[in-house]
């Protein structure tokens, strides 16, 4: 009885009152969501200012972390909210895929505050976000036409879809006020360069290496391997004395076997052979590629790569990296991002004491030289179409490619992290710089510079053929199709995606 | 008092005498004050559901990376997903998931909420363990099994260097024909303690006159799970499977963050191959007919239900 009082009792003026609250409960959000806007926290749109007067030419030089001079343009050609007049201003926002209070800290302190003092105009807030989930929310804010001012894209094939879409701003004329071409690697900048438009720049110059156990191998008095006949007969000693040879799982990152197909295509066809496929000339149904499949399925089966395809798909990567440093495991084909977590496998962190090294990858072919290494680049940044300070988020990516002693010390701090993709001769890296690391640096750059390199299938591939050369060689593993349906699915797909123009401008031989 | 009174008094209550002048008038205020409790969440569930479902089923219709225009194809997607040799997979990995699913939780819930009623002491304490699986997050539940099941590490790794036979080199994850299986393990785990609650919950409400004059007439205690604690929590079953149903149809967090579909496909269902064809394939249009489909399926068997339901099935 009670209950229906309490309903009766509701008269014109309570039920006016309530709807009048449920409608300011309603209009609240927005509204304070419309004033965060405007306020410019996390937002571009009201702390842009773009065109705001030129206060700040003090930025400019001397004052980054890393000492270097960082210029700013007093116009640039891509409009901002006021149309690109005037020094860039205001707060910027970038999504970033950086696990570990450690490495965030890193980034914080090394990347964003340092350019907060080279440019203290432009204020960068950082989201963090786990590595795997990033790509997917940026590109959903990207089609909603929001998310951050700069972009953390993936790498070429994938960011061309993006670019594609429209959603990403043309860079092409902050390259030329800021005079990019001179300072980065010109092929990187061209695989992020369509129709002549640059739509990314290159975040991470991408090779794949050979960590090895360097006590296991001295022990054993093990040489480095450079052939297939010399990987072969490693590998059978090694497993022989109960040592699996290479690790390998695709537990943690499922499209891990695109790394170990990075290898054996341009290890095995040989780099020539991939070029031809990726321009046109040559199919990927080729027999070097059917070759380069069926041995590493053989290795697989064999139990050399991995311990077989069942603890490929189900061991840890850290129990596979953590069986490297106990050396139980020999040999660990990964990419040179992974030099950076080494240290927690080895020495007193991991409680043994092993040390590690890496190798470029074997030769596997006749039509491969040694060393080839397979190079491509790892992610990008650009900017985000919808922003409305496209220039200040310039600015950011002027300063993190072009302060060239701040990228050199983050090169030297944090072990193959923040490898951009500029020219850099012996004698350019800190001497703090860990050995190992130094010579990736140098090595792959001199690799490059002398055509020794290869096409990894993250930067070269289209998007629909990438995800095919690791989904498919995991079905090729579990015997659902053979080395050569898979290469034919790998032909078709990739001439499907040929005529839509999703390849990026692909690195030329230097032969060719 | 509840609710329920309030209609009971509305239907139940005696013809009165000729309705005043402003009955009308009450009513239309009493509606009105309804509606504009219920605005706010209508007003929501618009925005966030019924826009993308609308948006779902345009895109369907069309070649869409998931950026940018889409380009409109008509039922070519639909066609294409007749053909898919892997939407036939993952379809019928859905199919494993849901006779499993129906059955392992269930069993393993009635079995549990059984003996809980058969405990006195300790009992909230047992409910609480059986419950702790399900409110873990499910990325914490899969990370401890992925060590769990490992090859070189896990359980059954362990058994094995135990002496135990049969266990040591069995791969629960890597093995194309356990996967699927391993994966749907690890959610019955974590789900069975749910329904054992919310069957024990149900049984405490069957009237214990019943099992005493069951008791009288001889039955044993199978005899009166039977024929007295079944027919008493038929409607909470039904109403588990019917949950059981639609929750099997949108599997994905665990086998995402377990398989991420594979080895190969072979724990692939609809759900994560959607998410692969969306996000990695940018093949979205494609994704958001597979997903019309799955809400097509989903409505058939609410549909089913319904018959079931008002044909006297549930109770």
């Amino acid at each position: 009885m009670s209950e229906l009082s309490a309903q009766h009792s509701i008269n014109r003026r309570g039920f006016l009152t309530g709807t009048g609250l449920a409608a300011l409960g309603l209009a609240l959000p927005g509204a304070l969501a419309a004033c965060g806007s405007s306020g410019g926290a996390g937002t571009p749109s009201g702390s842009a200012g773009g065109g705001s007067p030129s206060t700040g030419a003090g930025s400019t030089g001397g004052g980054s972390a890393g000492g270097g001079s960082v210029s700013t343009p007093v116009s640039t050609s891509e409009g901002g909210t006021g149309g690109g007049a005037g020094t860039p201003s205001g707060t910027v926002t970038l999504w970033m895929d950086i696990q570990g209070d450690a490495n965030q800290k890193y980034f914080n302190d090394n990347v964003i505050n340092a350019f907060h003092t080279a440019v203290p105009d432009v204020t960068v807030k950082v989201t963090y976000y786990k590595g795997q989930d990033l790509r997917q929310q940026i590109q959903t804010a990207l089609q909603a036409k929001s998310g951050p001012d700069i972009v953390r894209g993936p790498a070429a094939t994938q960011t061309i879809a993006w670019s594609n879409a429209g959603v990403l701003a043309d860079l092409s004329g902050y390259a030329t006020t800021y005079g990019w071409a001179d300072k980065l690697d010109p092929w990187a900048v061209q695989a992020f360069t369509q129709s002549g438009k640059i739509f990314a720049l290159p975040l991470r110059l991408d090779t794949m290496l050979v960590y090895y156990n360097k006590t296991l191998f001295d022990s054993k008095g093990w040489k480095t391997p450079t052939s297939r006949s010399e990987l072969e007969a490693l590998c059978a000693d090694a497993a022989g004395a109960g040592i699996l040879p290479m690790g390998g799982s695709n537990v943690d990152w499922k499209a891990a076997s695109e790394w170990y197909m990075s290898i054996f295509f341009n290890e095995v066809a040989g780099p020539e052979a991939v070029y031809q496929a990726l321009t046109g000339e040559i199919k990927f149904s080729d027999a070097a590629f059917v070759d380069s499949a069926s041995l590493l399925q053989s290795y697989v089966e064999k139990g050399w790569f991995a311990g077989g395809a069942n603890d490929y798909f189900s061991v840890p990567a850290a129990e596979v990296s953590a069986r490297l440093g106990q050396g139980k495991t020999a040999m660990l084909p990964q990419g040179e991002w992974f030099m950076s977590q080494m240290g927690t496998y080895f020495g007193s962190a991991a409680n043994n004491n092993n040390e590690w090294d890496w190798m470029p990858c074997w030769s596997l072919g006749d039509k491969a030289q040694y060393p080839t290494y397979p190079i491509g680049i790892g992610g990008s940044l650009a900017i985000n179409q919808a922003s409305t300070n496209k220039d200040a988020a310039a600015a950011f990516l002027n300063w993190y490619f072009t302060d060239r002693k701040a990228a050199l010390q983050r090169m030297a701090d944090v072990d193959a992290t923040y490898n951009i993709p500029i020219p850099i001769k012996d004698g350019d890296l800190p001497s703090s710089i860990d050995p190992r690391a130094g010579r990736l640096i140098t090595e792959s750059n001199k690799a490059i510079d002398a055509g020794n390199y290869g096409y990894v299938t993250w930067t070269w591939w289209p998007p629909k053929s990438d995800v095919w050369v690791y989904q498919g060689f995991d079905q090729v593993l579990t015997k659902k199709i053979t080395p050569k349906e898979y290469c034919q699915k790998l032909a078709d797909t990739f001439d499907a995606e040929k005529s839509d123009g999703t390849i990026p401008q692909i690195i030329k031989r230097t032969s060719s | 008092m509840s609710g329920s009174i309030v209609v009971a008094d509305r239907d139940h209550a005696p013809p009165g005498p000729a309705r005043a002048p402003g009955a009308r008038a009450t009513r239309w205020r009493r509606g009105l004050v309804g509606w504009a409790f219920l605005t706010p969440l209508l007003a929501v569930n618009l925005l966030v559901v019924l826009g993308p479902s609308l948006a779902t089923v345009y895109y369907s219709l069309t070649d869409w990376s998931g950026l940018g225009p889409a380009t409109f194809v008509g039922l070519a997607n639909y066609r294409k997903a007749f053909g898919d040799p892997d939407v036939r997979e993952a379809l019928w990995h859905n199919i494993i998931w849901l006779v499993l699913f129906l059955l392992v939780p269930t069993a393993l819930g009635l079995l549990g909420a059984y003996l809980l009623g058969r405990v006195r002491k300790l009992q909230m304490v047992f409910r609480a363990i059986y419950f702790i699986p399900y409110i873990t997050a499910s990325v914490v539940n899969a990370a401890v099994w992925k060590m769990l099941l490992s090859p070189t590490s896990g359980v059954a790794y362990q058994l094995g260097q135990l002496g135990v036979p049969g266990v040591g080199d069995i791969s629960f994850l890597g093995d194309p024909n356990l996967a699927l299986y391993s994966v749907n393990f690890v959610v019955d785990w974590h789900f069975w303690g749910f329904t054992a609650v919310i069957y024990f919950a149900a049984m405490q409400g069957v009237d214990h006159d019943l099992y005493d004059a069951a008791e009288v007439d001889g039955a044993g205690s199978w005899q009166q799970f039977r024929a007295v604690t079944l027919p008493g929590i038929r409607p909470t079953l039904v109403f588990m499977w019917l949950m059981s149903i639609i929750w099997t149809l949108k599997a994905f967090d665990y086998i995402y963050i377990i398989t991420g579909g594979g080895p190969g496909g072979a724990s692939d269902v609809m759900a994560t191959l959607m998410y692969r064809k969306a996000f990695s394939e940018y093949e979205a249009g494609y994704a958001a007919s597979l997903g019309i489909s799955m809400t097509i399926l989903t409505a058939l068997v609410l549909v089913g239900y319904q018959v079931l339901r008002r044909r006297g099935w549930e109770t």
